[in-house]
């Protein structure tokens, strides 16, 4: 019996004891093929996917490295079942091949001919292969490579892509590292993805993505298509790639509900491509425009369904995908995989976060007693008005107020759900005497440009967000987050609220994240479900009083 | 011929005797009376059968040399002879070999007489393949089946012609040859192809059917010049490929699959308790309820039928008639066992898994019939079961610790140490072998140390220790060699837990049946195998509260069992549970009694003459009592109060006096007198009758018959039980059929009565006996079932 630092579970989990001495040397061995599903701070939980595994066989690994580092660093007894499970699971990755054959185009080449003839014999796959050229290879029609990838992972037998990717119209894009240089994660990153041709990389928030996907760009030297989520994110996207490289203001060119330009490198958003008129996407052209080289997908996770169908048409493309978290609250992880690519590249935050890269975060959960008038509209609620009544209550103003006072000085965001919450917010921090606006949906893009310009210079030290502070929005000095409200204890969201305080600091302060829930609601109940995703990343919540906050006794929770 | 027989056992030294009977335990159930009984049940065939399927491959082959060497009329062959038919091709046995193997069949009484005479009990021809060594009949038999005309023995006897046709044969022609040389020595061909009819034309095959063709012994014979007139010997079992590994590596694997079986079967019968599932009308599990148990389990369906079965066969899981319908459930038994240490908990499993008669690969499927077969249900039932498991795991034993041969390596060793035990039952081995991977009695296809442990278990001999006094014997269920072996390489259980900020408790081994006790209140199972996992939620939290846990003990629960701080979030949590817990009570009360008037209810309570109602005040203006409202009201009308009932709506409840009456009755009508109608009809008269004439008769045949076929024959004054008075009806059968003597037969006919007749049997087999009735001239048939006795006639 060794004293690995590893417990094998029966349901495909690995358990990695953090503290111990060899686990620096366990995580690294598991990391290529198990994917971090939770590291709080003693024990993290490692899953074993098929997914994870075919990724790992992606990258080259093989079945045997997996099983001996199990064997190495677990502390029991492996059942045989398991490593025997795991070999073939591996096993089914690459015994189809996407090939480019020079007479025929196209084609599928089984290295086992039984799971070729299974595969083709399968109903999901019809229409989408050709003629059988000799036993081992069929014709594939080049529109369906995207599709027939989805369709052999669904069935089991995931599909090598050898077929390779057009070099698209070259461009010369380099960066321009005066004064800065990428740093280490990033450039791992990059050599990932140069390695595979296409594939995600995760990162989290504020690890600075963005540069990730200049530096591939500047490997890739070709014309590139970048689909972001909004125009804020897009127009940040523009002000990165102008200071971090040697593009110019004429070779970027920006395709929103506004703008409609084509230029070397291109930034669309995901809302004007999946707008439909007359049941058709009329913007869909943007993919023929030009004969692009790249294509980078910005958080990934948000990818609308309708992308995907594109993306499955874009297959000879090279593809750069950016996340935050490949967790998809609507589970289509397995397209990711097929369609944008296998994993890249993988850092826990809490890593990065020990490397200096992100500012550390304190969480704090700050309940607030309704009054007995509250609690009474409360309990005679509707079910579903429950959350909103609660969220929404009087009794979190003088709480929000009394952290703002406490963090003077400092940039603070207040990030909520509902409008009207907000609106109050606003109305009762500027009659106590502190300007404070809000930014949401139907603010002008030009007003929300002008408002974060002044939140960045510092002239603006306070900033109300609604769901718009979910996506990517660069306001590097917030430095105190406080979330009022949310949508039903979504974790993604979670992810992205933190993420706004989480950009590194320019004096290197502790960043703040606050939680204001009302106690004994349902508030409690989903603010408990988003934690529990933080405390999986490894942020331990200290839960405080309202009491607490507004004594005027020096604070003890924070 | 038998007197012969039973002269040799005779003569036979006490020992021999002995270590004959040891051989073949069957003879001595029932205890024989004497030798001849001995002699005539050592030749029957189901006893030569049984016999011939414990014996390996090479001295079945030797046996078959005996057969080939018998002179063609006194039936008597000798050691000289065989050895020397079986060593004389190049690379054939040492002749000690040969002399063993005779030895083994000497000893089992299916040989006797001396080296240079030695005879073989007729039965082994009866028993045994026709085609002896995989030679076809003798060419003069085949000309008599085939009605060939003598052309086939006018061709083997003319030696220099039968060499002549054999070269001219066509290439294609001579592959058949020698395919049919090899043995079996009979073909198949529906279209008769060009090659067989080429040989058939020559006379070098010979058809027996419309469709089947068989070679004549003697062309065999000249075929197998090379290989011997036995063909390949086999005297070593086949070789396993695959190099020892270390026995440690073994045991690690085959541990580990221990322990998640262990683990996989608790999934399975918590998720039984659950939510029971129903026995099916022809018993066992439905298919849809063995998806959900495996899918709650995490495992694929072939194995969780597998640990069901073997929780069946464990007592580990029942039955229970749940108001309308059966269902199962886990066994009181399976509490019992939980609390054990994991390796014990293995050992029962493993246990009754060697020892259940049941095929759980079947599941699944479907019978002839075209039914579903179903787990848990009794169309799983096989016997031969126990018997594969152990022959495999022997077989595994046998090989040097640590090898691990493949299924059919393992199968080919099998079929060589058993040939006729394994014909048709390859498939139930290579189960019981994948069956012992599953459940890690192996590990990496190779015998654990403990798996050989698992042998031992109920094959000690009872009687080297009569008493019980060897401390082997008295070892409790934990310190048993098999259980202590398997717990050496188990992770010993852990009494801590680590207590994280998702609300998580991650106990980092087999948790102490205490700890595991307390953490299933307090927490959610999440992931089990080498460590457990549980969740900690409001629910779970709720739930300790209800079994008597305070939130103090929940603080000072985690405090101690924790190896780490406790996070704030639980602390939180578990203060805001018990907040919570029993802010509304809830409670039984028959009636209740309000008034808006506080004093009016004061005074009710406080009155002496209510007291028997137990009245309890609930809220100012609220009593209750136990009783119900009509009691309530009447004592409090007694008591000169003038409540009013209500009724579940609040509304006042008016009644009016009913007179009582007693439950209703039904009158009497006349009835017709029972004495007037005989109702004996004449049919039923003459019925009668019938039934005296022919009791009449039955009594007349019975009186004929000798006494023990009329005690058979339903008087139950004889000393053996029905079915070793059946078996020895058969031998004696068999043998007045070898002998052609009349028998006393009797048996039960087809309306149930008993009867008795003198006949002469004529043959015996496919569950009839045919036998000559000498009075009426007439062959009679008798269902072998129906046959209660059988006596020779002196």
């Amino acid at each position: 019996m060794t004293n690995g630092p590893l417990i094998v579970q029966s349901d495909k989990t690995l358990l990695l004891e953090v503290d111990h001495p060899d686990a620096t040397a366990c995580r690294m061995a598991i990391a290529p093929f198990a994917e971090l599903e939770r590291s709080p701070e003693h024990m993290h939980t490692y899953r074993l996917t098929p997914l994870g595994l075919w990724n790992a066989r992606a990258a080259g690994h093989d079945a045997e490295s997996v099983v001996d580092a199990l064997l190495r660093f677990s502390r029991y007894p492996v059942p045989h079942s398991l490593l025997v499970d795991v070999a073939d699971t591996m096993d089914r990755y690459g015994r189809l091949q996407l090939l480019n054959d020079p007479a025929h185009g196209l084609v599928l080449r089984g290295l086992d001919r039984a799971v070729l003839i299974e595969v083709a014999k399968s109903k999901k796959v019809a229409g989408m292969l050709g003629a059988q050229l000799d036993p081992d290879t069929i014709a594939v029609h080049p529109s369906e490579r995207g599709h027939l990838k989805q369709v052999l992972l669904k069935l089991g037998w995931p599909a090598e892509d050898l077929a390779g990717y057009v070099d698209g119209e070259a461009h010369e894009i380099a960066l321009r590292q005066d004064g800065w240089q990428l740093r280490s994660y990033q450039r791992e990153a990059v050599e990932h993805f140069q390695a595979g041709g296409s594939g995600v990389v995760v990162l989290p928030c504020g690890a600075g993505k963005t540069l990730v996907g200049a530096a591939a760009m500047a490997q890739v030297s070709a014309t590139t298509l970048i689909l972001v989520t909004n125009t804020v994110a897009g127009r940040q996207w523009r002000r990165e790639l102008l200071a971090r490289t040697t593009l110019t203001e004429d070779e970027i060119g920006e395709y929103s509900g506004e703008r409609k330009e084509i230029r070397p490198v291109t930034i669309a958003t995901y809302q004007v491509l999946t707008t439909r008129r007359g049941g058709a996407f009329p913007h869909l052209s943007v993919f023929e425009a030009r004969d692009w080289g790249l294509i980078v997908y910005d958080e990934v996770h948000l990818l609308p369904a309708p992308m995907f169908r594109f993306t499955a048409d874009l297959q000879a493309r090279r593809r750069l995908g950016l996340t935050a978290t490949l967790v998809r609250e609507d589970g289509k992880e397995g397209d990711v995989f097929s369609l944008i690519g296998p994993k890249r590249y993988d850092a826990p935050w809490k890593d990065i976060e020990s490397q200096g890269w992100i500012a550390p975060a304190d969480c704090t959960e700050v309940r607030v007693s309704l009054t007995d008038e509250e609690r009474m509209r409360y309990a005679t609620a509707e079910p579903e008005e429950k959350y909103r009544v609660a969220a929404t209550v009087h009794s979190k103003l003088p709480v929000i107020e009394a952290l703002i006072e406490r963090h003077a000085g400092e940039q603070v965001l207040v990030i909520g759900g509902y409008l009207d919450q907000l609106h109050e917010i606003g109305r009762f921090l500027t009659d106590r005497g502190t300007e404070t606006p809000i930014v949401h949906g139907a603010t002008t893009t030009k007003e929300r440009e002008r408002l974060f310009d002044a939140f960045r210079d510092g002239s603006l030290r306070t900033l109300i967000l609604s769901k718009v502070g979910n996506f990517s929005i660069d306001l590097p000095e917030a430095a105190v987050a406080i979330q009022v409200s949310g949508t039903f204890g979504s974790r993604q969201e979670e992810a992205q609220r933190l993420g706004r305080v989480l950009r590194p600091k320019s004096d290197g302060r502790q960043a703040h994240f606050y939680s204001v829930v009302s106690r004994d609601t349902v508030d409690t109940d989903y603010a408990a479900h988003r934690q529990r995703f933080l405390a999986e990343q490894g942020y331990a919540y200290t839960i405080v009083d309202a009491a607490d906050v507004l004594s005027p006794e020096p604070p003890g929770g924070a | 011929m038998t007197t012969e027989y039973a002269e040799h056992l005779r003569t036979l030294p006490d020992d021999d005797l002995g270590a004959l009977l040891r051989l073949r335990p069957d003879l001595i159930t029932p205890v024989p009376t004497d030798v001849t009984v001995l002699a005539a049940r050592a030749q029957t065939r189901v006893s030569v059968a049984r016999t011939l399927d414990t014996l390996d491959r090479f001295t079945l082959e030797i046996l078959d040399g005996l057969r080939l060497t018998r002179d063609p009329d006194g039936h008597t062959t000798s050691l000289a002879a065989v050895v020397a038919m079986a060593c004389a091709p190049a690379g054939g046995p040492e002749p000690a070999r040969v002399a063993e193997a005779v030895g083994r069949l000497r000893a089992r009484a299916l040989v006797y007489g001396p080296d240079d005479a030695l005879r073989l009990i007729p039965t082994v021809d009866e028993v045994c393949s026709p085609y002896l060594a995989g030679l076809g009949r003798p060419a003069a038999e085949l000309d008599t089946a085939a009605e060939s005309g003598g052309a086939v023995t006018a061709l083997v006897g003319d030696p220099a012609k039968l060499r002549r046709t054999l070269l001219s044969a066509p290439p294609n022609a001579r592959a058949v040859l020698d395919r049919l040389a090899e043995g079996p020595p009979v073909g198949t061909s529906t279209n008769r192809s060009e090659p067989v009819a080429w040989l058939l034309e020559h006379h070098l095959l010979v058809a027996t059917a419309d469709d089947s063709v068989e070679l004549p012994r003697e062309l065999g014979l000249l075929l197998r010049r090379d290989a011997g007139p036995l063909g390949q010997l086999h005297p070593e079992p086949p070789e396993v490929a695959a190099p020892p590994r270390p026995v440690a590596s073994a045991d690690r694997a085959g541990a580990g699959q221990a322990m998640s079986a262990v683990r996989h079967t608790e999934d399975l019968l918590e998720a039984l308790h659950d939510e029971p599932a129903p026995v099916l009308r022809g018993g066992g599990l439905g298919v849809l309820p063995l998806r959900r148990l495996a899918r709650a389990a995490g495992i694929g369906e072939p194995l969780a039928a597998l640990l069901l079965e073997t929780a069946l066969a464990a007592g580990l899981l029942g039955e229970l008639e749940l108001g309308s319908e059966t269902v199962f459930l886990p066994a009181a038994g399976y509490d019992l066992w939980r609390g054990t240490p994991l390796a014990q908990r293995w050992a029962v499993l493993a246990g009754a898994w060697l020892a259940m008669p049941r095929q759980p690969g079947l599941t699944g499927g479907r019978d002839e019939k075209d039914r579903p077969l179903t787990v848990l249900s009794p169309q799983l039932e096989r016997a031969g079961m126990p018997a594969a498991r152990r022959a495999v795991l022997t077989a595994l034993a046998q090989l040097p610790p640590g090898t691990a041969p493949s299924a059919d390596e393992l199968l080919e060793r099998l079929r060589w140490q058993a040939p006729r035990r394994l014909r048709g039952r390859a498939e139930l081995h290579r189960e019981a072998l994948s069956e012992a991977a599953e459940l890690g009695v192996t590990g990496s296809g190779a015998l654990t140390g403990y798996g050989r442990r698992l042998l031992d278990v109920g094959h000690g001999d009872p009687d080297a220790d009569p008493l019980g006094l060897r401390p082997e014997a008295e070892l409790p269920p934990e310190q048993t060699p098999l259980v202590t072996a398997l717990a050496a390489l188990l992770p010993p259980p852990v009494d801590h837990v680590l207590v994280q900020a998702d609300l998580t408790v991650v106990v980092p081994g087999p948790p102490e049946s205490a700890l595991a006790a307390e953490l299933d209140l307090v927490a959610d199972h999440e992931s089990g195998g080498g460590a457990s996992v549980y969740r900690v939620t409001a629910a779970s939290l709720r739930r300790a509260l209800d079994a008597g846990y305070a939130g103090a003990d929940l603080h000072a629960l985690f405090q101690r069992r924790s190896r780490t701080a406790v996070p704030q979030a639980l602390t939180y949590l578990i203060d805001d549970v018990a907040r919570t817990h029993g802010g509304l009570r809830a409670g039984a009360a028959q009636a209740y009694l309000r008034s808006d008037d506080e004093g009016l209810v004061s005074a009710a309570l406080a009155d002496r003459r209510l007291s028997a109602l137990q009245l309890r005040r609930l809220a100012p203006t609220v009593l209750v009592t136990p009783f119900s409202s009509g009691r309530l009201v009447t004592a409090l009308r007694e008591a000169g109060y003038a409540p009013v009932p209500e009724d579940a709506t609040g509304a006042a409840v008016l009644t009016r006096p009913k007179s009582r009456r007693a439950a209703p009755r039904a009158a009497l009508e006349p009835q017709p007198d029972p004495l007037e109608a005989p109702g004996l009809t004449e049919p039923r008269l003459l019925g009668i009758v019938e039934e005296i004439r022919r009791g009449e008769a039955r009594a007349r045949a019975a009186r004929r018959a000798p006494a023990e076929v009329r005690a058979a024959a339903g008087h139950p004054m004889s000393s053996l039980t029905a079915v070793q008075a059946h078996s020895q009806a058969l031998a004696v059968l068999q043998q007045a059929v070898r002998d052609k003597a009349k028998v006393w037969v009797g048996y039960v006919d087809a309306h149930g009565a008993n009867a008795s007749r003198l006949v002469r049997p004529v043959s015996l087999g496919a569950g009839y006996l045919r036998a000559e009735d000498d009075r009426t001239q007439t062959l009679h048939t008798f269902a072998l079932h129906r046959i209660t006795a059988a006596a020779p006639a002196d």
